[in-house]
């Protein structure tokens, strides 16, 4: 692999992310009080003692959207390579194509549609 | 020994935009408070300084001489990591965006990719924050805030899409060079549904009122930050002002002609009102709208963001064909 100024560019600018989120981190660690003790440690949830660990299984009904989601996202990066080289075609085929393509995407939010996901039922039957 | 002047430009490029990232967030949090103020009918931020002016540079002074506390229960190196992460790609997204002429990070192909693919960090960010602090508040906004920005980000990719097929150039020099000057010459007039979803699912990505969800105050305390103190809570709010500097910036370039200005007087000076006068619009919108709920604000995205901007991108592709 061939290490260009971009590859530079981006560890050079991650690091100075980096630095700019430890930098105030240790100066509040330096400035900041140390208080212990008491209820300090406890989870604020609006003042009550918290029933039990909040790590625990629960429902999302995300995750059908997260499947469209991929669809889409996935689908969608290999248009912007045809972004780029779409105006430089010639006659209708190119137009055909992206249309199929766009279209079978469509379908996906349709079939989704009609399976009555977008009412947002708690459980899923598909 | 001499330092070789690609990286010399690199590195001045890197403090302009730390520079750039603090000074934003301080007038940025101003602005919100005397625009919050002037809405609502009270002058906002009044007593520190003439107008209240040094009062962020105060508060965010204040937030770094409190304590940094974790939750007994939580997970450490997580909870840790969640604000460096959502703070550390930031300054990379500005590496791209140009400012004006001469005023580039530097200039690559894939600018818009570049900035969708390490924007799209800070989710994992807020996910990592609301489940390591072990609060069901937290848990909730996070998981609030995945569903949103994944709904959020499509539609946002296709009128960002509809906009490179027409330039056919995913660098955002290009695709201000390929604007002119004049309002009728912006992309904005060829796309102007595409500028709408853009803006819409913009402000859902960067999780702003009306569509806050991820932290609605009066349901989940703070969502997923709820157990984030002093600079903790400092760096996702400064991580959040910079993501809309971003975005604000990323749409005048695509949509409002960037930097090019009448009669040769290209430079910072076009482009800065236009990136101001988007995030004053998306203060306007907070301070306005009531938030909504989650079930609207997905279905928003998902029956008409999404067709909507597919239908676009079909409409704009037949349309290049056409003539």
């Amino acid at each position: 692999m061939v290490f260009s100024w971009l590859h530079l560019a981006i560890v050079l600018f991650l690091l100075g992310g980096l630095l700019f989120g430890v930098g105030p981190l240790l100066l509040a660690v330096l400035l900041g009080p140390q208080a212990k003790g008491g209820d300090l440690g406890m989870p604020f949830e609006c003042g009550m003692r918290p029933h039990g660990s909040s790590w625990v299984k629960w429902g999302i009904s995300y995750y059908c959207y997260a499947l469209i989601f991929l669809a889409f996202d996935v689908d969608v990066l290999y248009l912007f390579p045809v972004a780029t080289a779409y105006g430089s075609t010639e006659g209708w085929l190119p137009f055909v194509k992206v249309f199929i393509f766009l279209f079978v995407l469509g379908i996906s939010i349709v079939y989704f549609w009609a399976k009555g996901v977008f009412s947002w039922p708690r459980r899923i039957k598909l | 020994m001499s330092i070789h002047p690609q990286l010399l430009h690199l590195i001045i490029a890197l403090i302009a935009v730390m520079a750039w990232v603090g000074l934003n967030a301080l007038v940025l949090v101003y602005f919100e408070r005397k625009g919050a103020g002037f809405i609502q009918r009270r002058p906002g931020p009044f007593e520190v300084g003439p107008q209240g002016i040094i009062q962020p540079l105060v508060d965010g002074i204040k937030l770094m001489c409190k304590q940094l506390v974790m939750p007994t229960g939580a997970d450490p190196v997580l909870f840790w990591t969640a604000p460096l992460l959502s703070m550390t790609p930031v300054l990379l997204l500005f590496l791209v965006l140009p400012y004006g002429p001469w005023l580039t990070g530097m200039q690559i192909d894939l600018g818009i990719l570049l900035i969708l693919a390490f924007a799209g960090i800070n989710v994992l960010a807020l996910l990592i924050a609301g489940w390591s602090s072990n609060n069901k508040y937290g848990l909730l906004g996070a998981a609030r805030a995945v569903a949103q920005s994944v709904a959020y980000e499509i539609p946002l990719l296709l009128a960002v899409l509809a906009v490179a097929f027409t330039t056919g150039t995913l660098d955002f020099v290009k695709i201000t060079e390929g604007q002119g000057p004049w309002p009728w010459q912006w992309n904005m007039v060829y796309q102007p549904l595409a500028f709408i979803i853009f803006i819409i699912s913009a402000v859902g990505e960067c999780n702003r009122a009306p569509f806050d969800l991820p932290e609605a105050e009066s349901e989940l305390t703070a969502g997923f930050h709820t157990e984030f103190s002093s600079m903790g809570f400092g760096l996702f709010f400064m991580a959040e002002y910079s993501y809309m500097v971003v975005v604000a910036s990323v749409a005048s370039t695509l949509f409002l002609g960037g930097y090019q200005g009448p009669f040769g007087s290209d430079g910072w000076w076009w482009y800065l009102p236009k990136v101001y006068a988007i995030l004053m619009f998306m203060i306007w919108i907070r301070w306005t709208y009531p938030r909504v709920t989650f079930v609207q604000l997905l279905n928003i995205n998902w029956k008409w963001l999404l067709p909507l901007g597919t239908v676009n991108l079909l409409a704009t592709a037949f349309f290049m064909k056409l003539f």
